[in-house]
């Protein structure tokens, strides 16, 4: 049955009888030439639920199993994904790879492959962790729940949805260094959506929770509570007046508002970014590049986090990465062409979505450290500005340009806050806007999201205490 | 002496046997009534850095989406990238199982037009180019970017890629749709700096049904022009401004907000338009909007939905008047016409446009708009060229939109690039603010469309 999922998905586990048949690949492409052959298998299983108003609309499960190897000559690589995981379609792919940067199998001798180490099996621990989800008698439940929740909750109400992701993931990492690593991932999220219409007045907003490796995370979801947040802003938003365009001191909330600086400096830091001259921070390790107010942290490590993991999609343990102290560049987010390309030493930061990407240098929970401060003594400090209480998406361009959307804001008027704004964009350059956030709250959260970039789109969380910009773009009517 | 890569064509689904397995495998499970949808692909790309091979990547993908429906009528569906004997047998034992969850009020059925005969699409088939070849062709294609202006220091967003791939609809009725298609992209945005001042970047895209048939040389000039202009660059005053917008942005625009189309939106409460909005006045009477996946310039095109319907040109906006709403089989049935062949595959299937053809709705008079448009003709005009963002800065269900765009302020009729800045407004206001297009339509790979003059837009700078 579907609501009790087993891991034997189409047969095989992910596990150390796939020795023989990597080592076989491995040492085929080491003898061809490549100086480092890697190979990532994964096995996926997916559910996916949507619930409007008193009806589950979608049930969609979803799995899948795939292999991408990548060969390395010196810092060139070539990329192949297939989903053919025979010993025959593995070597294909191989000879693809090979072939990319110019090396064939006929040449045989040319490096030796020792073999690969003992099985780091992270995954062991875990094997559990799929049957004890809720099932889908239990989870569209929950969904329901949460839909009826709004109803009572909420007022001029058109549209109420909930949603439920549950992803299960068993990975595989070998590679011709003798890298040979397991792990099974989970991750669940949980949204909900409302719009709510009052002849020409509409507002839409949404919330989503996420978490890492806890399954009972749905069980534990306090849906009241997150029914009357949504409403609460719901209320507030549904007559707002749009905001007028102009510069404002901003005073950006804790949990999602972190979103500002994934875009506007996170991805900076990667060394993707760096390889490819499109960042201004690349010759900046020890200088100062933002407000000695901010120290800002990357790591893999937050128990149940959304962005945690125990090992990276290149078989290496993560690690709490901190980026900038005090202002202060300290170092880039990492992985193995990275750590080869731009000699950054790797971070635990190789990411990828799926056995279709090469992995690359990811962010996973990035959060602005908390400061001495409380939240109101931020927003007392502001005469005419915008609190900005929950964040819409955003991203940033190839000149290091962000942009990201207010959902939820309000006037800041002679220290208070008053009437709610809509249609907010707040835009500007990491490089400008770093200096400008000069005070930092002591009320640090995390907040899950989903960030797509090269390798694709990946669960990471954002983070941040209340924080205050002196002064950013804020586009409006 | 090199040896090239060349990627084989997808290994072929063969639709009379996956038909035969499933039906075997339904008779099995007792599931007298199912549909799939299959795909696969064969894809290779490259990217470079400076001269050099940045990454090179080949991929070979297979899907399947089984849906089945159960004694009650209520479907479910599953996906799977395994398409072994075992793995379809489970996909469609999942959907069979995940059928005890269907919608009973809103349960999808095949579409009545799954076996209708289809137009035929002029797609040639090109043979894949090896890999080296294409790593060849798009290290001189940066090559003469880069030596088109000392400012453009590097293309650090770029790609050619190919795709060879297959997609299958078959159902228990019969139904059987094939489509084999070919295309190819480049991409090339160049970033250029000058001392003292900001960084710009540009670019330009290409699509075709081969790598050698891109056009590569048009690429690089109009990635080079693009970046160029960006270079002297001033900020903006904010303030209320007439935009012209260029096809490509106009054309995002309106897929943006392609939601006031969507019968599926409609239903689901979500829409900026109701079920009686048909035959209603939208916009200007001199706009009409037409979806058409059947277009030549639609490179990738196909002839049949998720649902096996056949897509057709279809009248969204006739003269700024509601005409038409994008439908599935399920909202069609819901709306009491023929589904529009615009339809993807799911228990609740998502509806979505192909490809967007918008202009006049006739050559002059009221249905024509304003006459003689030449944006370098008036001061104070804001040229948008490309919008970005438009993920986080479209409110679909709202109608807002607050968007960063790449563009010019005109005055004195020369064109001077704007440092950053939003533009800002509501789609209801912009399709009755429209004054008119200015220039021929332009075909892009989202639709055909010429410059489009709207009045009145926010603009927030930094001037």
């Amino acid at each position: 049955m579907l609501a009790t999922p087993t891991t034997s998905l189409t047969g095989d586990s992910l596990d150390q009888r796939w020795r023989d048949r990597l080592e076989t690949v491995l040492a085929a492409g080491a003898a061809a030439g490549a100086s480092l052959v890697e190979v990532f298998i994964e096995s996926t299983d997916h559910i996916g639920l949507l619930a409007e108003q008193e009806r589950i609309t979608n049930v969609s499960p979803a799995f899948g199993r795939g292999a991408g190897l990548r060969v390395f000559l010196g810092d060139k690589d070539g990329f192949v994904s297939t989903n053919d995981l025979s010993e025959v379609g593995l070597l294909q792919a191989l000879d693809q790879a090979l072939g990319m940067l110019g090396l064939t199998r006929a040449n045989l001798g040319a490096h030796h492959f020792d073999g690969l180490a003992a099985l780091r099996d992270h995954g062991a621990s875990k094997e559990n962790w799929l049957r004890q989800c809720p099932g889908l008698d239990e989870s569209t439940a929950r969904l329901l729940e949460a839909t009826a929740l709004l109803n009572r909750h909420g007022d001029h109400l058109q549209a109420r949805r909930g949603s439920y992701a549950r992803d299960w993931q068993e990975v595989l990492v070998a590679a011709s260094d003798g890298t040979f690593a397991r792990d099974i991932r989970l991750h669940q999220s949980v949204g909900i959506n409302a719009l709510a219409a009052d002849g020409d007045h509409r507002a839409s907003l949404g919330r989503r929770y996420g978490s890492s490796g806890r399954p009972d995370d749905l069980r534990q979801w306090d849906a009241e509570a997150s029914a009357i947040d949504l409403c609460s802003s719901a209320r507030s938003m549904l007559y707002a007046d749009y905001v007028e365009a102009g510069n404002y001191p901003v005073v950006l909330a804790n949990r999602f508002g972190g979103v500002i600086f994934h875009e506007a400096c996170g991805h900076l830091l990667e060394t993707t970014q760096v390889e490819r001259g499109t960042t201004p921070f690349a010759d900046k390790v020890g200088d100062t590049i933002a407000h000695e107010a901010v120290t800002a942290v990357d790591e893999g490590l937050s128990d149940g986090a959304f962005g945690s993991l125990s090992m990276d999609d290149e078989g290496m343990e993560p690690q709490r990465t901190v980026l900038i102290e005090n202002g202060i560049l300290q170092r880039f987010i990492s992985d193995r062409a990275g750590e080869l390309r731009t000699g950054h030493a790797r971070t635990g930061s190789g990411r990828r979505q799926s056995h279709n990407f090469a992995a690359a240098s990811r962010m996973r929970n990035t959060f602005i450290a908390a400061g001495p401060h409380t939240p109101e003594q931020l927003i007392g400090s502001v005469d005419r500005g915008l609190y900005c209480k929950s964040m819409g998406g955003g991203s940033v361009g190839p000149t290091g340009q962000f942009n990201f959307a207010v959902e939820e804001g309000y006037l800041i008027e002679d220290g208070q806050l008053t009437k709610p704004v809509k249609g907010a964009t707040l835009i500007g350059e990491a490089k400008e806007v770093m200096p400008r956030i000069s005070m930092c709250a002591n009320d640090l959260e995390l907040a899950a999201g989903f960030c797509g970039s090269v390798s694709g789109s990946i669960f990471v969380t954002v983070g941040q205490p209340h924080i205050k910009v002196d002064t950013i773009t804020v586009g409006g009517r | 002496m090199r040896t090239d890569i060349i990627t084989a064509r997808p290994s072929a689904l063969h639709a009379s046997d996956l038909a035969g397995q499933l039906q075997s495998l339904a008779t099995e499970l007792g599931v007298s009534r199912w549909d799939l949808g299959a795909a696969c692909s064969t894809d290779t790309s490259v990217q470079v850095d400076r001269g050099e091979a940045k990454q090179l990547k080949g991929a070979q993908r297979s899907s399947i989406t089984v849906r089945a429906w159960n004694s009650d009528g209520l479907v479910g569906i599953t996906s799977t990238s395994d398409l072994s004997p075992a793995g379809l047998a489970r996909a469609l034992a999942g959907a069979s199982e995940a059928s005890t969850y269907g919608n009973p009020d809103d349960s999808p059925g095949f579409s009545p037009l799954a076996t209708a005969p289809l137009a035929q699409l002029e797609q040639p088939i090109s043979e894949p180019r090896g890999i080296l070849e294409l790593l060849d062709t798009l290290k001189q294609a940066e090559a003469e970017l880069l030596g088109r202006h000392p400012a453009i220091s590097t293309v650090p967003y770029n790609g050619l890629a190919q795709r060879s791939s297959q997609r299958i609809y078959l159902n228990s009725e019969g139904a059987c749709r094939e489509q084999q298609l070919s295309t190819a992209s480049l991409y090339l945005y160049a970033r250029a700096e000058e001392d003292g001042r900001k960084p710009r970047s540009s670019g330009a895209v290409r699509l075709a049904y081969g790598a050698e048939q891109l056009d590569v040389a048009g690429c690089i000039e109009e990635a080079a022009e693009r970046t160029i202009q960006h270079l002297d660059y001033a900020p903006i005053a904010t303030g209320r401004y007439t935009c012209v917008f260029s096809p490509e942005a106009f054309l995002d625009l309106i897929g943006a907000f392609s939601g006031l189309f969507n019968a599926r939106a409609v239903l689901d409460g979500v829409s900026l338009s109701q079920r009686d909005s048909l035959g209603s006045q939208l916009a200007v009477p001199f706009l009409s909007i037409h979806d058409n996946g059947l277009h030549p310039g639609n490179i990738g095109a196909t002839s049949f939905d998720g649902e096996g319907t056949p897509v057709a040109r279809l009248p969204l906006l006739e003269g700024g008047i509601l005409r038409n709403f994008l439908h599935s089989e399920a909202t069609a049935r819901a709306f009491g016409v023929a589904p529009t062949g615009h339809a993807g595959l799911g228990a609740k299937v998502s509806v979505g446009p192909h490809w967007f053809e918008i202009g006049p709705a006739g050559s002059t008079g009221e249905q024509a708009g304003a006459a003689n448009l030449d944006r370098f003709s008036q001061d104070g005009i804001v040229w948008i060229d490309s919008l970005s963002a438009l993920h986080a800065g479209v409110k679909a269900s709202q109608g807002s939109f607050s968007l960063p765009f790449d563009g010019w302020l005109i005055q004195g009729g020369e064109a001077r690039s704007i440092e950053a800045a939003t533009v800002a407004g509501d789609i209801r206001a912009v399709l009755k603010g429209l004054v008119g297009f200015e220039g021929q339509a332009k075909v892009t790979p989202d639709g055909i469309c010429p410059l489009v003059w709207v009045d009145e837009l926010s603009i927030t700078g930094d001037a």
